[in-house]
């Protein structure tokens, strides 16, 4: 009896623990790929060496929406030609100011059109609140891209919406965010 | 210790019981909830910044400024312009769809040629060459077809026709032909505008001023301000429309006898009060009226009382600044005679070239050599030369070109406009569309969408003083397509044929700088307006006068009134996608129209409601409903125009039938200019 007592708990425990493991390291790694913005954008030099403001390229237009991701219209003020010696600044005048072509940057927050995010309703918060603080990285963090959804590993549930907006007594009433 | 049945369920087991406390399970069920969100199908939006472009709307007769909405540069909805004078923030049902129109599944997306029933594709170097070849092989005998009565591109191809030694060029029918005509039998010369927004009492004889005709969103925004002026707007006509249900009366009028009814009015004022006997032409137009138009004769032809004749006369008289508009309800089809007999009337109440009235508008500056000016145009009749070259009274063209038209659908006497193409040698068709024409065609040489290309316009017709807009492209052409101002210049070019100009864009620069416009305003969006009205020396009627010819009713027949309305489409455009859903149920049956008589005459010809009938007139025949609506006199049928479409696509083809079959023309022997607005059909059980 003992003999059979461990063949059955023993192969549960491996089993248990196989499966968990599995499901915390293994799991993200299936379900997610990796991908690297389409250049290499350095917000250190920009900020640092150039004493960029945040607004400089991510701005708020006269309609109170936020244009989020500058396109070349914000670039090419400095970048018709190239600047340094960074190649992927080359490869952006290259491949896309000289063939008139926007950059498809990855948005590491992007929401689904079904939700309303009003940037300038929150614009007292700091935007490393949300957002990974880019602006001391001299390379962009990796983008994690669910295979089964299609979104950014990063865009906000709307749970997470929902506790901030009740922790700071906004309202959760569905049309606050699904017009 | 080996593996045993036991050990590998307890195995799976604790694997299953472990997946519970790993996000596996909910994580993948949240995921593939949302995955349900987002397959390739599904639309989705595109962010960008939000702006208002100018651009032009010519999708119906009118030509005004609209703005596009855009984002990240995109065009996604259109809306009136505040600042342009034809729109003052209006907009008509097809300027409302004029955004989805760009991506209609009938766009024409590249050059193509006619390869048996079909077509094939071919590059623009291959169709430009073609296109030049087959004009200097045809010498003279070439011809073209404008929609576009407004635009430089007509002169372009005008141009064009003209440097190959042909006159040979036309527009399509409109109501600016007669008015201009009739203007000269007053002895006046220029374009026809009305200044109604400082009438103060308009009198709408069939014109649909409100729905379909003029400046029609200007129009509606001069109603508006007039309800709290109380002026009154008045509309005479065989039916209820847009107009009537918001005008202050309407009188019913048997169709097509609105200008009988002016003649009357006339012969009524000329008869009272002011000594007018000295004004030109007076002494004979009293004496003609009077005898031709007596109220007993005018009350039993058009259907409105006497006393009902009286009034209006009485109230036009006293108005102080009253406003005639005459017009076809379908907006075109009326003679020379019978726009005539509404600019007397006019003339008689002293409202011509004044302030509130009849405004007469210079003609376009003329920039391209060789090409025809508007004033000849109009003056050439599309309809008669179709129908001549059908019956072989007239050479059939080696080339025919047309431009924003659509002859093969939007055209009286139908079949013949339709055997007439089809002798022609070699058709080119510049439109952004699969339209019956296109279709027709041996090359179609698609322009750039509206909104894809630069445009202009001089002062539409019905427009209050000159003005001119210039439309700089909204965006860059979606598909492989040209506008057809650089085409033809293109092609003009490489067939030794020198107009002048390298590109549409300078055309445009010269008539902005011939008006006195600034061109890099105007493509901000600032309309050129002027004030400037020639003076004119007027007569009450120059022309040997005679009585309108009237279809007389015959207890068989009834009186046709084609109407338009334009979320159904123009003589240009089909049913747009975006306005499918606003034809009601009570204007469609399935993929039949509806057509509309009241009960008594329903009753009269054994008809019930939703009877599938068929009408006949002169020109053929056509399919429909019934629908009894007692907003119609007696003994008429009012029929939608717009329908029965052959080409396009799934959204307008096959719906209804083609109203324009039941028109046959006659040609006015003084003018030249056809006349097809009083039709009479027989209707029985299909």
């Amino acid at each position: 009896m003992a003999k059979c007592k461990s063949c059955v708990v023993l192969p549960f425990l491996v089993g248990l623990v196989a499966s968990i493991v599995l499901g915390w390291w293994g799991f993200p790694k299936v379900l997610y790929s990796q991908k690297t913005q389409p250049i290499r954008f350095d917000h250190v030099v920009h900020v640092e060496d150039q004493a960029m403001a945040c607004e400089d390229c991510h701005a708020y237009r006269e309609d109170g929406s936020f244009a989020g991701y500058p396109t070349n219209a914000n670039c090419v003020g400095c970048h018709e030609d190239v600047q340094g010696e960074d190649p992927d600044e080359a490869r952006y005048v290259a491949e896309y100011v000289q063939q008139e072509k926007e950059v498809e940057w990855l948005i590491y927050q992007k929401q689904p059109d079904n939700v309303y995010f009003s940037h300038i309703a929150h614009k007292d918060f700091d935007c490393t609140s949300c957002h990974p603080d880019v602006a001391n990285m001299s390379t962009p963090p990796v983008y994690y891209e669910n295979r089964l959804s299609g979104y950014s590993k990063d865009t906000m549930k709307m749970w997470q919406c929902e506790r901030c907006h009740a922790e700071n007594g906004a309202s959760n009433a569905c049309f606050v965010c699904h017009k | 210790m080996g593996i045993d049945r036991r050990s590998f369920i307890s195995l799976v087991a604790g694997g299953v019981v472990g997946s519970t406390f790993t996000p596996v399970i909910w994580k993948t069920l949240d995921d593939v909830s949302i995955w349900t969100q987002n397959w390739p199908w599904i639309p989705t939006l595109q962010y960008g910044e939000e702006q208002k472009v100018p651009a032009l709307c010519k999708l119906g007769s009118d030509a005004y400024g609209i703005k596009i909405k855009t984002i990240a540069g995109r065009p996604v909805a259109a809306e009136g312009n505040p600042d342009h004078p034809l729109s003052l923030g209006g907009i008509c049902p097809l300027g409302a769809a004029s955004v989805h129109l760009m991506y209609s599944p009938s766009r024409v997306k590249n050059p193509k040629l006619k390869d048996g029933s079909s077509f094939k594709d071919i590059s623009w170097d291959e169709a430009e060459e073609m296109l030049a070849e087959k004009i200097k092989a045809a010498g003279s005998s070439v011809a073209m077809i404008s929609g576009d009565e407004t635009g430089s591109v007509t002169d372009v191809l005008a141009g064009l026709v003209g440097k190959a030694g042909s006159d040979k060029s036309f527009l399509m029918p409109s109501e600016s032909a007669p008015a201009a005509a009739a203007l000269a039998m007053l002895g006046g010369d220029g374009q026809v505008g009305y200044d109604i927004e400082n009438a103060n009492y308009v009198l709408m004889l069939g014109a649909d001023a409100l729905g379909s005709w003029g400046n029609v969103a200007r129009n509606g925004k001069a109603f508006s301000a007039s309800r709290e002026k109380g002026v009154k707007y008045i509309y005479v006509g065989p039916a209820q429309n847009g107009t009537t249900a918001v005008a202050d009366s309407w009188i019913p009028c048997a169709a097509g006898t609105e200008p009988v009814l002016a003649m009357g009015l006339a012969a009524v004022i000329a008869e009272s009060g002011r000594d007018r006997s000295f004004w030109p032409g007076f002494a004979a137009f009293a004496k003609f009226v009077k005898a031709a138009y007596p109220l007993d004769k005018v009350a039993e032809i058009t259907g409105v009382s006497a006393e009902t004749i009286k009034g209006l006369a009485g109230e036009l008289v006293r108005a102080g600044r009253p406003l005639v508009l005459t017009a076809a309800e379908a907006g075109q089809g009326l003679g020379a005679f019978e726009l005539a007999a509404g600019m007397s009337l006019n003339m008689l109440l002293e409202r011509v070239n004044t302030v509130g009235g009849v405004r007469i508008l210079p003609w376009a500056p003329s920039v391209v050599e060789a090409a025809a000016d508007k004033k000849t145009l109009l003056a050439s009749d599309v309809v008669a030369y179709l129908s001549a070259v059908a019956d072989g009274g007239a050479e059939a063209p080696a080339v025919l070109m047309v431009h924003g038209a659509n002859p093969a659908y939007a055209l009286p006497n139908l079949t013949k406009a339709q055997a007439a193409i089809d002798k022609a040698g070699f058709v080119v068709s510049f439109s952004s569309f699969m339209d019956e024409t296109a279709a027709m065609a041996d090359l179609i040489m698609p322009d750039s969408y509206a909104f894809e290309r630069l445009d202009d316009a001089y002062s539409p017709y019905g427009s209050g003083q000159p003005n001119y807009t210039v439309a700089a492209p909204v965006i860059k052409p979606v598909f492989d397509t040209k506008p057809a101002g650089d085409v033809i210049l293109a092609v003009a070019a490489k067939a030794d044929l020198d107009l002048g100009f390298e590109s549409f864009e300078d055309v445009v620069k010269a008539k902005a700088e011939a008006l006195g416009a600034d061109f890099d305003e105007m493509v901000e969006g600032a309309a050129w307006v002027s004030e400037e009205f020639p003076a004119q020396d007027l007569a009450l009627w120059t022309t040997p006068l005679e009585e309108l010819s009237v279809a007389a009713a015959d207890g068989k027949t009834l009186a046709l009134a084609p109407v338009l309305r334009l979320k159904i489409g123009s003589a240009k455009i089909a049913i747009p996608p975006f306005n499918t859903n606003a034809i009601r149920f009570d204007e469609m049956l399935g993929n039949d129209m509806y057509v509309l008589m009241n009960a008594a005459t329903a009753k009269n010809l054994g008809l019930n409601k939703d009877d599938a009938i068929k009408l006949a007139g002169a020109g053929g025949e056509c399919k429909a409903r019934l629908r009894i609506f007692e907003g119609v006199m007696n003994d008429t049928v009012v029929a939608p125009l717009g329908f029965g479409r052959t080409a396009w696509d799934e959204f307008s083809r096959g719906k209804g039938d083609n109203v324009y079959k039941l028109l046959a023309a006659d040609i006015e022997a003084q003018t030249g200019l056809s006349r097809f607005a009083t039709a009479r059909v027989t209707v029985s059980k299909a």
